[in-house]
């Protein structure tokens, strides 16, 4: 490194940290070393600080999905449905009541048999409003955007079997010039 | 999240994306040549609306350990110091890392660093990490203290 470089890392801890290790035997005792401290801290974690953090990856996991192009037809809503449940509640059956609809319903839209209504998407939004509160940021439209993004990727990637019959009724009778 | 203009106190905020375009990453302004990560995740932090990179981050995944070890920070040469233009750039991307490891680890996760020693109070004192031989790390809770603030000082 060059005296000028040295100079520049003293200035400001934030300014070039170079943070690589210097050697893969380096690598591999801090690893160990990290890992056995971590293993023992991890048996102290209490059950919340483990709700929060899962609540926490659901949230990013979500935001990464609406932000993703439109890609694969997968069942994301569903999934990060039963995630959310699952994490916060013994039983699903506690969670339909928690939002007024039958385990029933709940089984069938967490198990794709049936599509959430709008007021299903509406209560599961007041409910992550009030879960989230003091939690993390969260933005009470993530529900309706992963739903919405889903549809997308649902639409497009399955238009060569829906293309074919609906081309048959659509025409174009005006002529563009 | 959001930055801080030091000489107006005023907030702008920004957004995290990966690099597309190495050029113009020299070490005159970013310390590093920036090319040479090319194969580890590369990270720009630019106000929103701007193309001008205020500060650079590589990360690389380690899965087996649940972790993401930052290999390589720096903000842009006319943000250190006590005369820098925006403050709060290298905390952002910090947090960045962190929402990685948390939305790939969950409660596992764990983000580190391997300072030299003379600069590593610093992390210490101001991002809350912790050592062990080399390396310091932050992990749950404290992980997620770290981004819900910065989260936080972005409204």
């Amino acid at each position: 490194m060059t005296s000028k470089e040295n100079k520049d890392k003293i200035v400001d801890p934030e300014y070039g940290l170079d943070s690589r290790y210097r050697s893969k035997k380096e690598q591999k005792s801090e690893a160990t070393a990290l890992m056995e401290a971590r293993l023992k801290r991890m048996k102290n974690l209490s059950r919340d600080q483990i709700i929060r953090a899962k609540l926490m990856q659901l949230k990013l996991r979500m935001e990464e999905f609406i932000k993703q192009p439109v890609s694969d037809s997968h069942n994301y809503f569903s999934d990060f449905l039963k995630t959310y449940v699952d994490i916060i509640y013994s039983k699903r059956s506690k969670f339909a009541h928690d939002i007024d609809v039958t385990p029933v319903r709940l089984s069938q839209v967490i198990n794709n048999h049936r599509e959430p209504k709008d007021e299903f998407i509406m209560r599961l939004m007041i409910h992550s409003e009030k879960v989230y509160k003091n939690i993390c940021e969260f933005q009470n439209s993530t529900w309706i955007q992963v739903y919405f993004h889903e549809k997308i990727c649902d639409t497009m990637a399955s238009q060569k079997h829906w293309r074919p019959m609906v081309e048959k009724h659509v025409k174009l009778s005006e002529s563009l010039h | 999240m959001n930055i801080i203009e030091t000489s107006k106190r005023v907030k702008h905020e920004v957004e995290i994306l990966p690099v597309e375009d190495y050029e113009n990453l020299g070490k005159d302004r970013y310390f590093f040549d920036w090319g040479m990560e090319h194969q580890y995740e590369v990270y720009t932090l630019q106000i929103i609306g701007s193309t001008d990179i205020l500060g650079l981050l590589s990360i690389e995944k380690i899965t087996s350990e649940w972790r993401v070890h930052i290999r390589l920070l720096t903000v842009a040469r006319e943000n250190k110091g006590k005369n820098k233009r925006y403050g709060r750039i290298a905390g952002n991307l910090i947090a960045h890392a962190a929402k990685i490891a948390v939305r790939e680890f969950g409660e596992l996760a764990c983000v580190s660093l391997r300072p030299k020693s003379k600069v590593a109070r610093h992390y210490i004192d101001k991002y809350n990490m912790r050592s062990t031989g080399l390396t310091l790390n932050i992990e749950v809770p404290e992980i997620l203290d770290l981004i819900t603030n910065y989260d936080k000082q972005g409204k």
